[in-house]
């Protein structure tokens, strides 16, 4: 709301200079950002102040461009179709590949879209065949705890919809599940506040590649912003490129649980209680009313996008190609959501925050992630399976002074209250899990018990909730047992919780 | 910020019930599924439950359980199979109801998992029987995970069988003594103040929400066989239970029949006929199954025995009702039927 103001700041001169209004970059430690463009060159102004936003208007207008007291001022071609990032400071963390737009093109807005290329949509049923065996080359994995092919090769799910819709002459449907209610993990709200086309766009395509009749965006319903500019988009992209498939928008509740993909057609569905469907059949095979449903986070999206948009050049790592975006929170002032390449180490963020002293250990994936004491794992999917991480975007810092057993414990406790309750493994396993942590401030700690509980809703919960919500617990028990043991006997390492 | 708001007059947050909106078309009903022959009963049942898919198989498979072939037709599920031979280990399946195949499965309490090479660990209740799927009972995971979700499922219930109508016919206490349970690792609700009060409200059927797995199937039997509409899961994680789709909080405050489904198919002491409740339990004086709790609701509902909960004649009589404020006739009404 600081950057309406700002805004509004800026347009009260009467001058010629013209002020738009674009969405984050993802660094929201430098808003409200003020970028002052003139001839190629841009100047950078953070945390912008209203009456600095009407002198840098005035001094366009006296026509030249403002550069006292800029973080950076970048040169640039002057019709570019990304933001000219700095070569320091937060925003030269990383690359911006499909964060490139971001923070630089007005959401929504058809003109700038098209600055980047053209609707990917408008030639998708032509291309079908040959995007797709791009995709199967570059063996793309789904990203995000909400994607139906999370960390598998999306080529694969699009086939089997295609074949199954065939069989079944049954019209398949897509899903952008957008409601991803994980305390940190902003990238999906990111993308659709400030670049909803590349998403839509991307999920249009992907609908009509797979013969799709319907394309619904299921939205968080706290999150208004990015819901208004989804609306805008969806029309625009109706205009533009036709209605044959019809695009609605839809909220759900802003819960974790719902954002789990059975959970997300459950709500899409109407019903008034969510919980788990069962599978196999999987939502690629039974989902929607029954019908073949391809489920993609905007952060897939946004990868097909890049992928399809620079005609099948890979980048990242070739398990699994591409970029992966990160929200880095934790023990730091503000979060910023970057952009690392699937082969870059993920100790990069620590550049990327304010983050003082020395790093005691890193939660990633979200709040069941992973916990571990190196960020020196590579972003791409099986380095971060195999290292006992999760895949879900959010790396949180924790400084020294942190208490290991209660980062565990408060997962624990979330789990227990925001599981769906269907499975035992689930609604009974993170019960017990969590009071099994509690008896620990009572003397009581039998990490054998917790272990055998931890495997048992590992493999039998009925979805990805009950499956990562052991994850915490157990990766920090490989890690700080010890800490454990020390609050059994009746002291807390760190104070902070004894 | 009047603006981000425009969008929700044709995108309604799904957590506001949607079944109370007969006047205004929600969007998901524009591509609701409908399938010819098929009664569209979605509109009046709200069982608060997940659709789930079809999980049995669609085509006749041969799986070997235990090193033993066998030969299952279609729709089947690895249970199917189980079912069929002797196997190393007991697999319990103790929320699964193979009476009827309108019933579950539910796959809630995960006790019937098996090792498989393909996929690991799976649900045999409801996992769909594969061409030549090897299966092993016998696995230390295999065991481990039943072992472990029994337990669970015994945690959450009150285990005092000398007081339940139960006692010797309940499916739960069947399965702990097969897998020689003796102390459910968890422990068992013992304290009082952690139990739910008993719903004596109806003549027929008695609620112990205590002694409830959450297997579903009266749920099921209330909707999908009697489509009677009455019992919905509600709540999420540890406060769920089962309910009422009328909101009622007690059986006759709801809109009940008495057709007894729910009872006949409940595995636990969850829902027992009125007339069996005292029937099992072991004879000492003065104690009781309703005293073992110590906690009743519905009491007001006691002193007059009705077949029908007075919502369901209210709604079912062809006349207005009239009710006599001296006599509170509308009672003789529905004895006029």
């Amino acid at each position: 709301m600081q950057g309406r103001e700002v805004l509004h700041a800026a347009r009260e001169p009467e001058v010629s200079v013209p002020t738009i209004e674009v969405g984050s970059t993802g660094a929201r430690a430098l808003e409200p950002l003020v970028m002052a463009t003139h001839e190629g060159k841009t100047a950078f102004y953070p945390q912008c102040s209203l009456m600095r936003a009407r002198d840098l208007v005035a001094a366009l207008d006296g026509g030249s461009l403002p550069t006292n007291g800029a973080m950076a001022v970048t040169e640039h071609d002057s019709d570019t179709a990304t933001l000219p990032t700095p070569d320091e400071g937060v925003l030269a963390v990383g690359c911006r590949r499909v964060l490139g737009a971001c923070g630089w093109v007005v959401p929504a807005n058809v003109d700038d879209y098209l600055t980047s290329g053209e609707f990917l949509a408008a030639t998708a049923a032509s291309r079908a065949d040959e995007w797709l065996s791009e995709l199967r080359d570059a063996g793309l994995r789904g990203r995000g705890r909400g994607d139906g092919s999370r960390d598998t090769p999306i080529a694969d799910t699009w086939t089997t919809i295609q074949e199954i819709s065939r069989e079944r002459n049954s019209d398949p449907a897509v899903v952008v599940n957008a409601n991803e209610s994980d305390p940190n993990a902003e990238m999906d709200r990111l993308l659709l506040e400030s670049n909803p086309l590349a998403v839509l766009d991307a999920a249009l395509t992907a609908a009509r590649t797979i013969g799709a009749t319907n394309l619904l965006v299921y939205l968080n319903g706290e999150e208004d912003l990015a819901r208004d500019r989804v609306g805008a988009a969806a029309a625009e992209l109706t205009n533009e490129i036709g209605a044959d498939i019809p695009i609605e928008a839809i909220a759900g509740p802003d819960e974790y649980k719902a954002g789990e993909m059975t959970m997300a057609i459950e709500a899409l569905e109407g019903n008034h209680r969510l919980e788990a469907r069962l599978r196999p059949p999987f939502p690629r095979e039974e989902g929607l009313y029954g019908r073949p449903t391809l489920i993609h986070t905007p952060r897939t999206l946004a990868q097909v996008r890049a992928l399809f948009a620079d005609s099948g050049d890979q980048v990242g790592h070739v398990s699994g190609p591409g970029s992966r975006l990160i929200t880095v929170a934790g023990d730091v002032e503000t979060p910023i959501t970057i952009e690392l390449s699937t082969d870059d180490t993920l100790s990069l963020v620590k550049n990327a925050v304010d983050f003082d002293g020395q790093l005691k250990a890193a939660c990633v994936g979200g709040v069941f992630g992973g916990v571990t004491r190196t960020l020196d794992v590579p972003a791409h999917a099986n380095a971060l399976t195999a290292a006992g991480l999760g895949t879900n975007g959010v790396v949180e810092l924790f400084d020294q002074t942190r208490c290991m057993l209660s980062v565990a414990g408060h997962r624990a406790a979330f789990a227990e209250e925001e599981n769906c309750g269907r499975c035992y493994p689930c609604r009974g396993g993170s019960q017990q899990l969590a009071s099994m942590l509690r008896d620990i401030y009572d003397g009581e700690f039998n990490a054998e018990k917790i272990r055998e509980l931890l495997r048992v809703m590992r493999r039998s919960s009925i979805c990805q909730f009950g499956h990562d919500a052991q994850r915490p617990v157990a990766t920090t028990m490989n890690e700080f047992e010890s800490e454990f043991r020390v609050h059994a006997e009746g002291r807390c390492p760190n104070d902070t919780c004894i | 910020m009047e603006g981000y708001n425009t969008m929700s007059t044709d995108s309604d947050p799904i957590w506001n019930d949607n079944r109370d909106t007969t006047d205004m078309e929600s969007i998901w009903e524009k591509n609701r599924r409908r399938i010819d022959d098929q009664v569209e009963i979605n509109a009046m049942l709200a069982t608060g439950t997940a659709t789930d898919p079809d999980v049995t198989s669609n085509e006749t498979t041969t799986i070997t359980v235990d090193d033993q072939a066998i030969t299952l037709e279609s729709d089947s599920t690895l249970l199917d199979g189980l079912t069929k031979v002797d196997t190393e280990e007991d697999v319990p399946a103790l929320c699964s109801y193979q009476k009827d195949d309108r019933i579950g499965p539910r796959s809630t309490c995960r006790t019937c998992m098996v090792e498989t090479d393909e996929y690991g660990l799976v649900p045999s209740c409801s996992f769909p029987a594969r061409e030549g799927m090897d299966i092993r009972t016998d696995t230390p995971a295999a065991s481990e995970t039943r072992d472990v979700n029994l337990d669970l499922v015994l945690r959450g219930h009150n285990l005092l069988c000398t007081t339940c109508g139960k006692n010797g016919r309940c499916e739960l206490q069947e399965v702990s003594i097969e897998d020689e349970v003796e102390h459910p690792r968890y422990g068992v609700v013992h304290d009082r103040d952690e139990l739910d009060p008993i719903d004596e409200s109806s003549p027929f059927i008695q609620i112990d929400r205590n002694k409830c797995i959450l297997c579903n199937r009266c749920v099921e039997a209330c909707n999908d066989v009697q489509v009677a509409g009455v019992l919905r899961m509600e709540g999420q994680a540890g406060d769920m239970r089962i309910g009422f789709q009328n909101e009622a909080e007690t059986m006759m405050g709801s809109t009940c029949v008495s057709c007894g489904h729910c009872v006949t198919v409940c595995p636990t002491g969850a829902l027992v006929e009125q007339d069996i409740v005292e029937e099992a339990t072991i004879p000492l004086p003065g104690f009781t199954h309703a005293n073992s709790v110590g906690k009743v609701i519905g009491e007001e509902y006691t002193s007059r025995p009705r077949r029908m909960s007075p919502m369901y004649t209210e709604e079912h009589t062809e006349e207005e009702p009239k009710i006599d404020e001296q006599t509170d006739s509308i009672w003789q009404y529905s004895d006029n039927e």
